[in-house]
Formats: C-alpha cells, structure tokens, sequence
C-alpha cells in the first residue's frame, strides 16, 4: 500500500472500520514509513485528546443510584439496615473504578466484556457439551474450525459446562463457558488469521508478549497464542491466577 | 413474570448496564440541548430499556442497544425544547472512500496537545455549533466507542452519511484546535 491510500484509510483503520486485508497492510505501510507513522500518531492523539474532553462532566453517582432504586427497589430497601457497610464497599468499588479506568483496556478485551458479562448474569448459556453439532458447524463459514472448541485448560480448577459459538465484533468464535471453583471463567477461541479485527491486541502479542493482559470492563482478561488460534481468558480472578490457567491450555492433540 | 424473576431480571439488566453508565451519562450530558434535561433523558432510557428488556436478545450489543433507545429519549426531549433533528442523508455508501480521505489530521500541528485550558473552551464551542446528526454520530463513535454500522442503526441513517457526519465533526473540532493554538500564539 503506498502513501496516499494509507492516507485515505488511516481514520477507518483508528475506527476498527477496515475489513483484515486493508487492516493488515495499513499496518504493515505504518511501521516502515515513519512519516505516515508520524500523522497516524498525531490523529490517535486528537482522538484521545478529544475523548477525554468529551468524557469530562462530572459523574452523578446519586443519579445512578435513583435510577437503580425504580429497576431493582427490594433488594436496595434490604440493605438499608447495612449502610456503613454498603458505604465502606462503594468507597471500595469507586477506588477501583478510578483505579481500573486509568488503566487501558485493549480492544479485544473490550470486545469480549460484553460476552462474558452476559455469561456471568446468566443471558448466554451453554448451546452444547462434547463434539460440535453439525448445524452449528454449517455456521462457520470457512472462518472457524471444530478444533477451536476442543481447547481446555488442563489444570484441574477448571471445570466446564459446555460451549456455543459466538461473535465477537463480526468474528465467529468458540465461547467455552466454565467455572474457577464459584467463579464464572469464559474461554474464548478464535483463529489467528482473525486477530487483524483486533490490531491493540495483535500488535501486542506479536512484540513478543506471551500474553497479552489487560481490564475487560470489570473482568481481567489474558490472551495468548496457542497452535493457529488466539486463546482468551475472562473472568472475575487476579490476574496472575487467568495467566497460569491461559498457560496450561492445550488443544485437543496438545 | 413473578417476583424472582422481576429479581433475575433485574440483576442481568444492571449487570449489562453498569459498566456502561458513565459513557451513557457523558453522551446524554453533552447531547441534550438543555443541561437540565440530561438526568430526565437517561432516567426515562433506562427505564424503558428494562421494560423492554425481555426484547433485546444476548447475541446483539448491549451497549449500541441502549445508545439507541437513549438517543430516541434525547432526540423527543429536544424536539420539544424547539430544535428539529437534522438528519438530511448527503453522503451515499459508494462515496464513503472519498470521506474517508477527508478526513485526515495532517493539517492538525503535532505540538497542539500542549496547549493549556484555551482549547477546552474552543472545543466546547465547536462541539454546541456541530448539528444534531454531526453531533450524536460524533458521541457515539467517540464516547459510545460503536462502530459505523451500529450508528447507521441506532439513528435509521446510511452508513454514508454517518461517514459524512462524523468527517464534518471531526474537522470542525481540528478546526477549534487550530483556533486555540492561534489565540496561544497570539
């Protein structure tokens, strides 16, 4: 790709908008031309400088906490008796939030939040345990494999209750939905040649990173290589405890 | 749907809403055209978002889901503060490359990001000249972080003219920062 197309598409590519093949090459053109590299990293920078005006109102906690009260007004009305303690844990979760905030999420992670978010509150459940159904293979579309499926942590804290396929952001993925002793773990899997959608996370892991961390929303997140695919991991546990379980993964021949 | 259920239900909704809430706070607070009916603009989404809630299904985005009905809410209630939605659809799909090339910094200076609170000012009042459309497309790729295709959704517009939205606002908000760098320099 030559100067003036990664001109024309930088601003899709700083979207996420280009499709793997425009992405890739936008990539490849920015990190041998240090000029364009120069302007790409000026409009990240208008981006951010932007973002960061656009986000500065001052949060209302109190409007949040009124809005809540009329969706879920028992359970709120039950805990009034434990103020101290329910002003001790927002004290708790507001120093975690600025704390989390500050800290990046990398878009994979971004993108998968939502995935096992749904999973945790019980909105995604398992479609099938064992070997992939064939109509659920049908739906692959060249994209995914039934080995994407077969990936297991072989450490023995992990226990699983079934898989279904999903789509993160347009890519169709294995969405492997376990348990860390209470703890809702997702695992999801996905073929390599599918990490363009995700440049943050590709450009991390291809540095050189092993894994590649990061927040997902209010979850921690770890991804690594394994084999053709890009394994993830997402669940509510520190973060070096999802590291040592991302470690043990293996496919079904591994 | 009985009382555990209202519970469940109740508790997956704020579990999918809570890590939105501030974006849907930022967006609404700098959507509506009178500050004061920011609070009125998200208390009336989220609530008919979880009367709803039984229709959103889990293999959509939540959070586009909810920018939708929200921007419906903020579009109704400045409706009636007397300003009209200006949707006017000027940009085809086949035309998008042509936006997308406008839409380029290299104009912008690189030192820009030094500049002291002048910009916010000069920012502030580029964003109150964006129109309606420019605007929510602008927020929505910029806070609500969704991408083209789910704005062209929430808002009922081709993807064209989200392109030729969000490329008028982005240039007027470069623009503002050249302004602020002039009155720097000044």
């Amino acid at each position: 790709m030559k100067c003036a197309e990664v001109r024309k598409f930088v601003r899709l590519y700083l979207d996420s908008e280009l499709d793997a093949k425009q992405s890739f090459e936008v990539q490849q053109h920015l990190e041998l031309c240090a000029e364009c590299a120069g302007l790409f990293e000026a409009e990240k920078k208008f981006d951010q400088r932007l973002g960061r005006f656009l986000r500065s109102a001052d949060a209302a906690p109190a409007l949040w906490k009124k809005i809540e009260a009329q969706i879920a007004p028992a359970p709120l009305a039950k805990f009034k008796a434990f103020w101290p303690l329910a002003l001790a844990a927002s004290l708790i979760i507001a120093t975690g939030v600025a704390f989390f905030t500050r800290s990046r999420n990398l878009d994979l992670a971004k993108a998968v939040e939502e995935c096992h978010s749904a999973y945790v509150h019980q909105i995604t459940t398992p479609e099938f345990s064992g070997p992939v159904p064939e109509k659920i293979a049908q739906q692959f579309d060249g994209r995914l494999d039934a080995e994407a499926f077969a990936y297991r942590p072989s450490e023995r804290a992990f226990t699983t209750s079934g898989a279904r396929l999903c789509h993160v952001e347009g890519v169709p993925v294995a969405l492997i939905l376990g348990h860390c002793a209470e703890t809702p773990v997702s695992m999801i899997v996905f073929r390599k040649s599918e990490l363009d959608h995700f440049p943050e996370t590709k450009r991390k892991l291809e540095s050189g990173d092993p894994i590649a961390c990061s927040r997902s929303g209010r979850y921690q997140f770890a991804a690594r290589f394994v084999d053709d695919h890009v394994v993830c991991i997402v669940g509510d546990e520190p973060r070096p405890a999802l590291e040592d379980l991302l470690r043990t993964v293996r496919g079904a021949d591994g | 749907m009985n009382n555990q259920e209202q519970h469940s239900a109740a508790a997956r909704f704020l579990g999918l809403l809570r890590p939105i809430e501030t974006d849907l706070e930022n967006y609404s607070r700098r959507m509506v055209f009178d500050r004061r009916d920011c609070e009125d603009a998200l208390q009336n989404a989220v609530l008919r978002a979880f009367r709803a809630f039984d229709r959103y299904h889990d293999d959509a985005s939540f959070r586009a889901w909810m920018f939708k009905i929200l921007t419906n809410e903020i579009f109704a209630i400045n409706r009636k503060r007397g300003r009209v939605a200006e949707f006017e659809v000027s940009v085809e799909p086949e035309e998008m490359e042509e936006f997308a090339s406008l839409d380029f910094a290299g104009d912008v200076p690189l030192s820009w990001e030094t500049l002291a609170d002048t910009l916010d000012e000069e920012l502030l009042a580029a964003l109150q000249s964006l129109n309606q459309s420019e605007r929510a497309v602008l927020l929505m790729r910029a806070i609500g972080d969704l991408r083209y295709r789910e704005i062209s959704e929430c808002l009922g517009i081709p993807l064209g003219s989200v392109m030729g939205n969000l490329s008028r606002a982005r240039q007027k908000m470069r623009d503002a920062i050249l302004r602020a760098q002039r009155r720097e320099s000044l």
